[in-house]
């Protein structure tokens, strides 16, 4: 029974696993040294309205946006740009949800449930992505990308490296098909999310080409070959993964990267 | 010899079965560029394999 459990896909986190967050201590009002001291009631009545006041100022240098500092395994990994700039996209954001493929990529879990990826593994599958693509012709790379939010990126992605994008519906048959007026003989295929691209996914295998897939903390790597461990579901997420892989490929091919990241954030 | 050469090296790197079948997939490793073979079942099954050479982990 115990094993069971222990193998059961767990939507929720276990409580060992989540890290405690440092937690907003009682402030000096609460602290007990005030009470220790009866000698005069007005005097503490004072201590404590001056250490009401000294406390007052305190939550209020927590209230800016503050970004996760804890991203990472590997604190000295040499990223493509500066963690700031990852976080501030979300690129780190998972879901509430977890898989067991995907657990590997997930550093922690937040207090508010939400899994939290190791950027360090984002930045280094994107690396790994751009040498495993820069195997291949431009033109026998596939992008699909039937979320709305990896639509401009994934044909910028296409437009920079000169690959081929099938944004929106993938048509059953555009992989399989050779009556079909849009039919392709991709060498590769790189989908945003294997869950809405299951079409692509799917035709992929049936003619065995290999399966590049952006993956978030609740999707699992099902006929996938090579996992891009990211927030698929946000824009700027999926804007700034999209645009330093396209970089990193150009760089393989000895091409200067021309594109900005403002090139790859549509006004969605 | 030879052709036993080719199905040794035309094995699963999962599971060492031999590679039949379309729905199998053979690319280069993405790390340092060896051929890795995977078989239909292990990519459904989400198997992790291992690069011979570079010992790169995927998916």
């Amino acid at each position: 029974m115990t094993d069971d459990n222990a193998s059961q896909e767990g939507l929720d986190a276990a409580e060992d696993e989540i890290d405690e967050e440092p937690a907003e201590g009682p402030g000096p009002a609460a602290d007990p040294e005030e009470d220790v001291e009866p000698a005069d009631e007005q005097s503490v009545d004072a201590e404590a309205a001056e250490a009401e006041a000294d406390a007052e100022p305190e939550p209020e240098e927590d209230t800016g946006p503050t970004l996760d500092d804890d991203v990472m395994s590997d604190e000295e990994a040499d990223l493509l740009i500066p963690v700031e700039d990852y976080l501030g996209a979300g690129v780190h954001i998972g879901t509430q949800q977890k898989t067991n493929d995907m657990e590997r990529f997930i550093h922690r879990v937040r207090t508010d449930g939400l899994y939290v990826l190791d950027v360090s593994k984002t930045d280094g599958r994107i690396r790994t992505a751009a040498d495993f693509l820069s195997n291949y012709d431009p033109e026998q790379i596939l992008v699909t990308s039937s979320r709305q939010y990896g639509r401009f990126p994934a044909e910028k992605f296409a437009e920079a490296v000169g690959a081929r994008a099938r944004t929106g519906r993938f048509i059953p048959g555009t992989l399989t098909n050779p009556k079909y007026d849009g039919y392709i003989e991709p060498d590769v295929v790189v989908v945003t999310d294997p869950i809405g691209d299951a079409q692509a996914v799917k035709e992929a295998i049936t003619v065995g080409i290999p399966v590049i897939a952006m993956c978030d903390s609740n999707n699992q790597v099902s006929n996938v070959d090579l996992v891009v461990p990211t927030n698929n579901k946000g824009r700027k997420a999926l804007s700034v993964v999209y645009w330093l892989l396209a970089n990193e490929v150009l760089d393989r091919r000895g091409a200067e990267p021309s594109y900005s990241l403002e090139d790859f954030e549509s006004g969605v | 010899m030879s052709t036993t050469d080719d199905q040794q090296a035309r094995s699963c790197v999962s599971c060492g079965i031999n590679i039949a079948g379309t729905n199998a997939a053979a690319f280069k490793c993405p790390d340092c560029g060896a051929q890795i073979y995977r078989c239909a079942k292990c990519r459904k099954q989400s198997n992790l394999y291992e690069c011979p050479d570079c010992e790169f982990t995927g998916p």
